[in-house]
């Protein structure tokens, strides 16, 4: 019972920080890009074979993941997202992000295999811990993280005041002299760290594996509609939901029926709250 | 101050009778291509079978079918309606799974059992969409990507049913559809009649109001287009054309397995309508026939095959966001532009004439 509440909580955790990348990419291009959860599928991946394959250490691999995860984002709003945005075709994104999404995900299905394969210990820790093994607090321990410091970084730095600005009024932030575009690409690389820190941080608890992509793309927009569009600690809140919530229905009923289970939350809240716990509501354009 | 509004009406027609000619001519030329197509089209579907070589290339060929059953229901969703369906795939498993059931566990004929796949499929669609079809485009695109992995993952579970994830062997039809060239008929036949139907709603008065609510949807609801109502009814026709296309799926490839139905194959329908061209029939049933030809004709490219589908909808997205459909008809109208150049030759003498007419009246 302890190890399902534990094991619910990380999962959680990682759906939560796949939320805020969703998140931090959505403020300033209004874009929910389906390339989030390939994003940390690129940090776990990279993180083994840097760890595993190559043989650095931890503290070489992590920021060359991250490197390489800020890269990736950066790769997203020049391919996907810049061209599209100025077409002003409402839903074009959807279809580049996707197509952007699955050229990577088999990318690496090529180079890597489609076997999940085992993420390394990054602190040298019995196996016997049981609840309190690192594989656990380590997502949960970033979730916690990245929740406080990203409300920091928006609320106490000037960066982080300019991209609040970008994304409560673009025009505005314009006209004051902020080059939105450039602030649109930061941000979309400041999302490829988060979200290769999750994969890094979460990669003794999912395995590399490269189609968890899909997957984590779907889980942390249900945790960001479950707990509204736009708020960090309504992904927080939807997140930690959305893992004890599964966890636990596995628990009860097998492991069978665990998409089924997170999916349902999904329609459940898209039908009676549309704009989530947290959220500010969908507006109707007339 | 008196002849104004005289000289108004004098100018526009001198204006409209100028350009009319090449319009006519334009509307003219198409409408006959459109109908030479279309009775090319069943002509064609009748031949085909004779020029091919081997019974593979005959499979291939009816298996084009079958997917272009689904593709085009699912076009008056995508490519009319502007809906972003991506899980298709999974109402094709629900049509494919109640042929076998229905067929291995009670006995019923396939054709009946086709049938009901259809009427199944129509209802499930209808099922999703209630909810589903009233949510703005992504979270729209998320809940059909919810509904396929519910189905894939349900198939497994009920393993008493469904066979598990082992699967299960499908029948072949009945008496005069029993041969590959026999089903291959029945599969034409079905497509005909499903591309027939569309045409049909496509454009009549349902094609132009689930266009016009593709376009804006505020301003067809303005008009008294009843918006979500046609966006239902057409989801609900995808539904069953999915199931029938279904069922047929099952009986062609003979054993079913959930791994057949992956998320994959529901982005390769959606793809074949995108890079065909939103809002025609041609192209998608192009993008249909190529996209299935391509990984079979070229063997190195089938290992790549879903990577391949993966670098086309970016490149189609980046350089052709409107499909090869419009790219097609956007480059014979400049061709035919240059042939007739200038295509509005001005009869300077005669516009002269009807400008200076109510000046010299007064």
């Amino acid at each position: 019972m302890l190890n399902t509440l534990v094991t619910g909580l990380a999962t959680g955790a990682l759906y939560a920080v796949v939320a805020m990348v969703f998140n931090i990419m959505y403020s300033t291009s209004k874009v929910l890009s389906l390339t989030t959860g390939h994003m940390a599928m690129l940090g776990g991946v990279f993180g083994a074979y840097l760890i595993t394959g190559v043989g650095l250490s931890a503290w070489v691999a992590l920021p060359l993941a991250m490197l390489i995860g800020a890269g990736f984002g950066l790769l997203t709003e020049f391919l996907a997202i810049r061209r599209v945005l100025a077409q002003g075709d409402e839903h074009l994104w959807v279809l580049s992000t996707l197509a952007l999404g699955t050229i990577v995900q088999h990318l690496m299905a090529l180079w890597w295999g489609t076997e999940p394969k085992p993420f390394p210990r990054l602190i040298s820790q019995d196996f016997s811990a049981g609840p309190w093994d690192q594989k656990y607090w380590l997502p949960i321990g970033l979730a916690a993280l990245a929740a406080s410091g990203l409300a920091l970084f928006y609320r106490r730095t000037l960066l982080g005041r300019v991209f609040t600005a970008v994304a409560e009024d673009p025009f505005a932030a314009r006209a004051r002299g902020i080059a939105v575009e450039r602030v649109r690409s930061m941000s979309f690389a400041l999302a490829g760290i988060l979200g290769a820190l999750a994969g890094f941080a979460a990669g003794q608890l999912t395995f590399a594996f490269f189609a968890l992509g899909m997957w984590l793309t779907l889980s942390g927009f249900i945790a960001l509609a479950a707990g509204g569009l736009g708020s960090n600690l309504g992904a927080l809140v939807g997140g930690v939901l959305l893992g004890l919530l599964s966890a636990f229905s596995t628990y009860f009923f097998g492991a069978e029926h665990q998409q089924s289970v997170s999916v349902g939350l999904l329609l459940l809240v898209l039908l009676v709250k549309p704009a989530g716990l947290f959220g500010k509501g969908i507006v109707r354009h007339v | 101050m008196n002849h104004s509004p005289i000289i108004a009406p004098q100018v526009a027609p001198a204006s409209a009778i100028l350009c009319s000619d090449s319009t006519a001519m334009n509307v003219r030329r198409s409408l006959t291509l459109r109908q030479w197509l279309g009775r090319a089209a069943p002509l064609l579907a009748l031949v085909l079978p004779f020029l091919l070589g081997n019974e593979y290339q005959l499979h291939v060929l009816t298996l084009i079918g079958i997917y272009w059953v689904l593709v085009c229901g699912l076009n008056l969703v995508v490519g009319y309606a502007g809906q972003l369906s991506v899980g298709h795939v999974g109402l094709l498993a629900i049509g494919a799974y109640t042929l076998v059931i229905l067929t291995g566990r009670a006995g019923v004929d396939p054709l009946v059992a086709m049938a009901v796949a259809g009427v199944l499929g129509g209802l499930c669609g209808f099922l999703l969409g209630l909810p589903a079809l009233r949510l703005p485009g992504f979270y729209f695109a998320m809940a059909t990507l919810a509904f396929s992995l519910i189905v894939t993952e349900q198939l497994v579970a009920h393993n008493t049913l469904t066979g598990g994830g082992a699967g299960m062997s499908a029948p072949m039809f009945g008496a005069p559809f029993d041969t590959p060239r026999g089903f291959y008929y029945l599969v034409a036949l079905i497509g005909l009649l499903v591309t027939w139907l569309t045409w049909n709603i496509g454009r009549r008065m349902w094609g132009r109001g689930l266009i016009a609510l593709r376009d804006s949807d505020v301003a067809a609801a303005a008009v008294g287009i009843p918006v979500f109502r046609l966006k239902l009814a057409a989801f609900t026709f995808s539904g069953v054309t999915a199931g029938v296309a279904g069922s047929l799926f099952a009986s062609l490839q003979g054993y079913i397995t959930p791994e057949a139905f992956l998320f994959e194959l529901g982005m390769f329908f959606f793809i074949c309508i995108i890079i065909g061209g939103r809002g025609n029939i041609i192209g998608p049933f192009a993008g249909t026939a190529v996209l299935t030809l391509l990984p079979e004709v070229a063997a190195p490219l089938a290992k790549l095959g879903n990577l391949l589908y993966g670098v086309l909808l970016l490149a189609a997205v980046l350089l052709i966001p409107k499909g090869i459909g419009s790219a097609v008809t956007a480059w014979t109208e400049r061709r035919r532009e240059r042939r007739h150049a200038p295509p509005i030759a001005p009869n300077l003498s005669r516009l002269a004439a009807a400008i200076h007419k109510p000046g010299e009246s007064t």
